[in-house]
Order: C-alpha cells, then structure tokens, then sequence
C-alpha cells in the first residue's frame, strides 16, 4: 500500500510540475480595421420584449459593441416571445408576426437577453441562441472571416407618398456550394419611445432600437436561384410602403445572404438608412 | 451513440454462452406528458407549448443488467416538445441517454460510459443527475478504482461532460484517494474517514478561440492571459466520535476564467464544515460554508444550469409545503458566507420538536437569505396527528432571482397539518398555510406576489387510491401579481387537483395544475420557472 500512496503522491507531483502552458496570443481589436476593398459584416438578431428587465443591460452590451465595430456590426432587434406582450400603457405592441416567426425558426433562448450572431451554430455551443457574455467573441470571430457576397443596397424614398423602393446588388466573391442560398431583408426602427421595464421598474419614455418592424422577404428568406459562381452578379428589388406612423427618419434596411434549410448561416449582412 | 445499441444482441450472445451464471435485470421507467391550457392572465402564455404546441413530453427508460461480474446500464431518453431544459421554451430529441459498464477484477475496478461520481461532498467534482432541471452531468469517459486496502481506495478518471445527447469538448480528469481508519478500540473509539481530490479540468480549442475573441474586445486593464488547465483540490475529513459526527472539506481552485457578466480570472476557495450530534431523541445539526470564486465549468461561456463540474452543498433548509418552499436560497458560486444550524427533539414518541436556523450573506456581508423554520408534532396513539409551526424569511430577490431593484422579500408564514386514520386504509390529510409578505415601499405594495393562503386535502384509500385537492389564494395582491386590463392587480386562485393511482411498482398519476411563477430548486440547483397551466400526467414504474 506504501507504494500504491507514493505512486499517488507521484501522480499529483507531476501534474503540479506540468502547471506550465503556453497561453494564447492577446490581440485587442482594432476598431478601425483596414484590410480588402469587401469586408465581412456581422448581423446580431437579438431577442428581446418590453417586460424583460434585463434587456436594457443587453442593449448597452450591443451598443458598446456597435461602438467598436461601427458599421460592421448590424443589429435587428426582434420583440417575441414569453416578454414581449405590451403593457396596459404600452403605445404600441412591438412585437410582429415575421418576429414570431423567427423566434420559431431560430429558436427559443434560454433567457433573456439573448442573441443569434450570424445565425451560427458555434462549436460547443447547444444551440443557436447565446447569452450577453458570449456576444464579443463569436462577434469577433465571424468578422475576421472573409466575406464571401458582397452585399449593397440601393433605395429611393419618396416621402410624399411613404414608397420605397430597393435593390440589392449581391456580388459573388466566392462559389457558394449550399444549394439553398437565400436573402432576406429587414425593416427596422431605432429610438422608438415607448414603455420597458428596467431594474428600477417600467420606464415610459425608453429608446427601443433596432426594432424589427417587417420583412420586405420571406420571415425565411427568399431563395436565390441564380447561378452563386465566383463573379456572378444578382439584383433583387424590393417596394414597401412606410406606414404613417412608423418615423422613417429612423428606419433602416438591412439585407443579408444566409443559408437555408437546417444550417442558417449568414454569409453577409448590409445595412442602409432609408433615409440618409 | 448508435453503436452501443449493438451491445444487446452480443450480451445476449453472450448470455447463451454463459447460461450458468445467475443474471438480474432490473430497471425503472419515469415519464411525465404536459398538457398545455393557455392562460395569459397568470403568464401562463407566450411559449412554444402554450402558442401551438399544446403538449410536452419526457420519458426515461434505465435498465440494469449484472452477469458474470458485470453490471451493465442502459437508458433510453424521450423529450417531446419539453420545457425542462429551457422553461421558456420547447426541447425535441430522443436516443441513448447512458449506457455504462462496470466489472470488478479482484482489487481494480474498471468503468467505462456515462458515469455518475463524486469527490468529497462534490465541491470539486460532481458528475450528477437532478431530472427536474434537466441536468445531467455525467462524465463520459473511463474510471479506474483499486482497493489500496480493505478501507482505503484510489480511483482516477478521465473524460467528458454530457450534455444533452451530446459532450462537451473540454477533458476532465481526476484522482481521489480516501479510506476509513479506527483510533483506539473499535468500539468507543474514534474513527476518521479522510480523502483527497484533485480535479483538472482542460479547455477545449474552440471554447479558448472563443474566449480570447472576446479579451480582445476588452479594454486593456480587464485583458488578462487565459489559462487553458484548471486544477482544484479537495482535502476532506469525517470524524465520527461517539454520537458526534464532523465533517471538514476545504477546497482551492486554481486561477480559472468565470463569468461574472464580464469574463475574469480569479483562482477560488471553499470551506465547508458540519458537526452533527444524535443521542437520547436528540439532533443538533451545524454548518458553515465559505465560497469565493468557485464557479467551475466544462467552459466560461457555458451558461444557466448547464455545465457545471462540480456542486456546492446548499445552505438552507430544503422545505416540502407549499409556502413555506417558495423561496428558496440557491448556492451562490461566486461568494457566499452560510451558517445554518438544526435541532430536532423527540420528546417521547408522541411530541416531536424541530427549529432550523439559516443565514446567508455575501463576502460584502449584504443579506441574501435568513430563514428561521419552527415545528412542533404531536401524535395520537395511532389515530391522529398534528404538526404546525411558522417560517419566517428574508430573501434577496434580487440576486436570486435576477431582478434587479426589487427589496429583499420578508414573509411569515404559519402552517399546520392534521392527519387523521379513519382506519388501517382510509386516511385524510390537511393542510392549511399563510404566508405574510412585507410592504414594497417604493410602490406601496406587498413584495413580490403579495400575501397567500394555501390550503390542501388530501383522501387516500391504502394501498391504491389518493386524492388530493389544493388552492394557493394571492389574498393580498403585491408588486409582480397580474394585473386585468385595467392596470388593477388580481386576487387569483391556483387550484391544484390530483389522482394517484399505485399498483404494485407502478404509479400512475393525473393532475390538474395551475401554479404561479416561481424558482424550482432540486439539490440547491434552482431557476426560475415561469407559471403553469394544463394537465400533467405522469407513469413511474420499477421493476
């Protein structure tokens, strides 16, 4: 048995003595990035609803992030869910049958705040959805990957009668193999003023932003079915009247390419103000 | 996972082959069926069962097969649209939740599959299963054990976490060493059973790349150089004397990447000790524990209930009635001082006496929870008994629950219970409940829910039939109670009916449910469910 404890003893000595590692490389990022003529955006579709108190912190946390990446990164903020039924003094019912849909689609999260980065399942990750603490990395690593598309949007606003009209330009970087490639475009509004519960109870005058208000496509995309070889370009147009009571100041497009099927992934994500 | 499925017809081939050995078979089968009944005013709504769904399923199938030396366990998972793993949300999948082999050859001890263990009191290491949270954190891998001595055994382990029907990609390994040994005679002596752990715990690539993408988003002071190893130790000790019995575990972990809203690194301690004493009716119970930094996952980013590598002993009373289990205390990782203490009296066999004590702050000494339990028994010879007492509570919500700027919750609550035998089969049993909530000042509300009154009959006919009846009235409406359309704050009824029904090893049940928001605890382990409303039925059977 003597042995047997100093074998033991042995054992633990050796792990200790191997405490040593090398640890990985550091590189804080830098918020202005050079790099090729096209860059890799990342979409964030965050999950969120009036009566979830923590989602304000979630929103700063996108915000910081916004700050960072500036353009790079675009936020659709969807209200869905067990939190977003309006409350009695609400002014509006943000919430929206596309955004029903992609809670659907995408899933539902664990808590929240919670967001889809990119609509990825990462490695070691359950599920698509990922809490606030887990936004920065997967953020970062999707948006040191080369793009793929090039994504750019066109619009004309015609603020007599609300229409607008739209036409993304994909440009094919690198031959797509998926055999479902689709593109959705989204509608949102920044600095909605309406009621959110916070840690210090309903706040009525809360700046919601990014706010899905409709998609101009499927809730799943509409599918590409032009030839997605290196160099081939598409054209898409879209028309969609503003309504009345939504600020178009304040609006947004965003258009992404993702993957459909079962793997969502997307591939590249642009974001317009509908007016400059 | 499929593989394991071609085990069966080679232990049957097997089997044939070794048709003299005496084999047993055993196993137990646990399934629970959900009915969904919408109903927006209590925020019973708004999930994927209650919008569309309308049903949610689990079910567990575990056999045990021993033969030849071996044991042999295999278990059949089933979720069907289940709300166990997220509460808000909706789980499908179905397959091989374990299977686990085990042979003894002489003094080493071989196993290999799902294994469930622990080191100590599982303060660095617990592979464990609580089903009503859906965890099940089984170490998928190898584990060798030797017995050094009739008293004393070594084993060391090696592999995986489970999660879900999949693993985790992080390695954990360990070694344990513990015994038994005798001072002075062997019968008024002392005895000792002391141990010792060490646990590794190796993040995977992925989790790495992932977290130093998110240091690089840091600003430069909270950047910090990842460590890929943790390590943590265990010494532990059980000194039993006579009717004393004390227990000491004291356990460090290494510096270790945590999440606390942002991620750092911090290395972590515990301290834990018990000391109970059982003599003439007599039980005293106490305890004191210690935490700094001790969270510990397969990786940072795991989030909720998922992923833990080890369990911290929780530090309140784990209460049974209604009321008085609504609050409940969970084991805060991150830094926590607990003392609880509990004693029990027999007077004769007729009165029975119990107060438990809890008090819980934070290493910034800040209340989390302070519970003071009472209950006296009194039992007529074999016809009646009663048991009533009264729980008083300061429970921070704001930190248990995760909403921030809501006061500490302080309740009284008085609670009785008469049991009485009309004859060998036919019994009837009473509840009756009150919790007493505080004042929110800042709203000019009770806290939380407001004030309840529970009560509950119960009509059992030996050894087959029960029913029971209860209802749980927000007599006082308080800040979180549900509003009509009006913006006026509702008194609801949470009625709860139930048949059990018991054949032999089997339990059928069928119940109608409506039940608030609340945190579920299993084991110290708890989250906030949101409220229910429907049908569950439930089949459990052993065999």
């Amino acid at each position: 048995m003597k042995k047997l404890i100093i074998l033991f003893l042995a054992v633990c000595s050796l792990w200790l003595l191997s405490c040593e590692e090398i640890p990985p490389v550091i590189n804080p990022i830098d918020p202005n990035p050079g790099g090729g003529e096209v860059q890799r955006n990342v979409l964030v579709e965050e999950y969120t609803g009036v009566r979830c108190v923590n989602c304000p912190a979630g929103s700063e946390a996108l915000q910081a992030l916004i700050n960072i990446y500036g353009e790079r990164l675009v936020v659709v903020s969807f209200h869905a869910g067990f939190f977003a039924p309006p409350y009695s003094e609400s002014k509006f019912d943000l919430r929206t049958a596309d955004g029903d849909n992609l809670l659907n689609f995408l899933g539902s999260p664990l808590g929240y705040p919670a967001a889809v980065v990119n609509r990825k399942l990462f490695d070691s990750e359950p599920r698509l959805q990922l809490g606030q603490g887990q936004w920065p990395g997967y953020i970062a690593q999707e948006i040191a990957i080369a793009p793929k598309v090039k994504v750019e949007l066109q619009r004309n606003y015609n603020d007599a009668n609300r229409q607008l009209n739209l036409t993304v330009n994909l440009e094919i970087l690198e031959t797509l193999d998926a055999t479902d490639v689709r593109l959705s475009v989204a509608l949102t509004e920044d600095d909605i003023e309406d009621v959110q519960l916070t840690p210090t109870g309903k706040q009525a005058d809360y700046k919601h932003k990014h706010v899905l208000r409709d998609m101009l496509s499927n809730f799943d995309g509409n599918p590409l079915t032009e030839s997605l070889s290196v160099g081939a370009k598409i054209a898409k147009n879209f028309t969609y009247t503003i309504p009345a009571d939504w600020n178009a100041d304040k609006c947004k497009l965003v258009a992404f390419v993702h993957i459909g099927g079962d793997k969502k992934d997307v591939l590249q994500v642009a974001q317009v103000k509908v007016i400059q | 996972m499929k593989p394991i499925l071609c085990i069966i017809p080679i232990l049957l081939l097997v089997n044939q082959l070794f048709a003299q050995n005496n084999p047993q078979i055993s196993g137990s089968l646990e399934t629970n069926a959900n009915f969904f009944i919408r109903d927006s005013t209590i925020g019973a709504a708004n999930t994927p069962q209650y919008d569309r769904q309308l049903y949610g399923g689990e079910a567990w199938l575990n056999l045990a097969y021993s033969n030849w030396g071996f044991d042999f366990i295999l278990r059949f998972d089933l979720f069907n649209n289940s709300n166990l793993l997220n509460p808000t949300g909706s789980y499908s999948d179905e397959g091989i939740g374990r299977w686990f082999i085990n042979k003894k050859i002489n003094k080493l001890g071989i196993s290999a599959g799902y294994i469930y263990d622990q080191i100590g009191s599982g303060i660095i290491f617990r592979a464990y299963e609580e089903r009503p949270l859906l965890i099940d954190n089984a170490l998928y891998g190898l584990r060798l054990s030797y017995d050094l001595a009739p008293d004393w055994q070594i084993k060391a382990f090696t592999g995986r976490q489970k999660q879900q029907f999949d693993t985790y990609n992080s390695i954990i390994k360990g070694l344990n060493i513990e015994g038994f040994l005798t001072l002075g005679d062997s019968t008024g002596g002392v005895a000792l059973a002391p141990g010792f752990g060490i646990l590794n715990r190796t993040l995977d690539d992925n989790s790495m790349n992932s977290l130093v993408a998110t240091l690089n988003t840091y600003p430069k002071d909270d950047i910090f150089e990842p460590k890929y190893n943790a390590y943590a130790f265990s010494l532990y000790n059980t000194l039993t004397a006579g009717p004393v019995s004390w227990y000491l575990e004291a356990a460090y972990k290494t510096k270790d990447p945590i999440n606390t809203g942002i991620i750092i690194q911090e290395p972590g301690s515990v301290l834990y000790s018990s000391i109970s004493y059982a003599k003439s009716g007599l039980g005293i119970t106490l305890e004191a524990k210690r935490t700094e930094n001790f969270t510990f996952r397969t990786r940072p980013q795991a989030q909720a209930n998922q992923g833990f590598v080890n369990f911290l002993p929780p530090m309140a009373r784990v209460n049974t009635y209604r009321l008085p289990s609504r609050y409940n205390a969970a084991t805060q990782e991150l830094g926590e001082l607990a003392f609880q203490a509990d004693i029990r009296y027999l007077y004769n066999k007729d009165w029975t006496f119990n107060i438990n004590v809890s008090n819980i702050t934070n290493l910034d000494d800040e209340l989390l929870y302070r519970e003071i339990y009472t209950e006296i028994g009194y039992k007529y010879k074999r016809e009646w008994s009663i048991l009533g007492g009264v729980q008083f509570q300061n429970y921070n919500q704001e930190v248990y629950e995760f909403k921030p700027g809501v006061p500490n919750v302080q309740t009284v609550t008085p609670f009785a219970e008469f049991l009485y035998k009309f004859d060998r089969t036919k019994a009837l049993r009473i509840e009756a409940q009150a919790m007493f909530t505080g004042e929110d000042k800042s709203v000019e509300l009770r806290q939380d829910y407001g004030s309840w009154l529970f009560g509950l009959a119960e009509f059992s006919i030996a050894p087959h039939w029960t029913f029971t009846a209860s209802d749980m009235y927000n007599v006082k409406a308080g800040r979180n109670s549900p509003v009509n359309e009006n913006g006026e704050k509702l008194n609801i009824h949470y009625p709860r009916f139930d048949i059990y029904y018991t054949y032999r090893s089997n339990r059928f049940s069928l119940s109608y449910v409506k039940q608030v928001e609340g945190v579920v605890c299993a084991g110290g382990i708890c989250r906030l469910e949101p409220a229910f409303s429907g049908v569950k039925m439930t089949v459990n059977s052993t065999f």
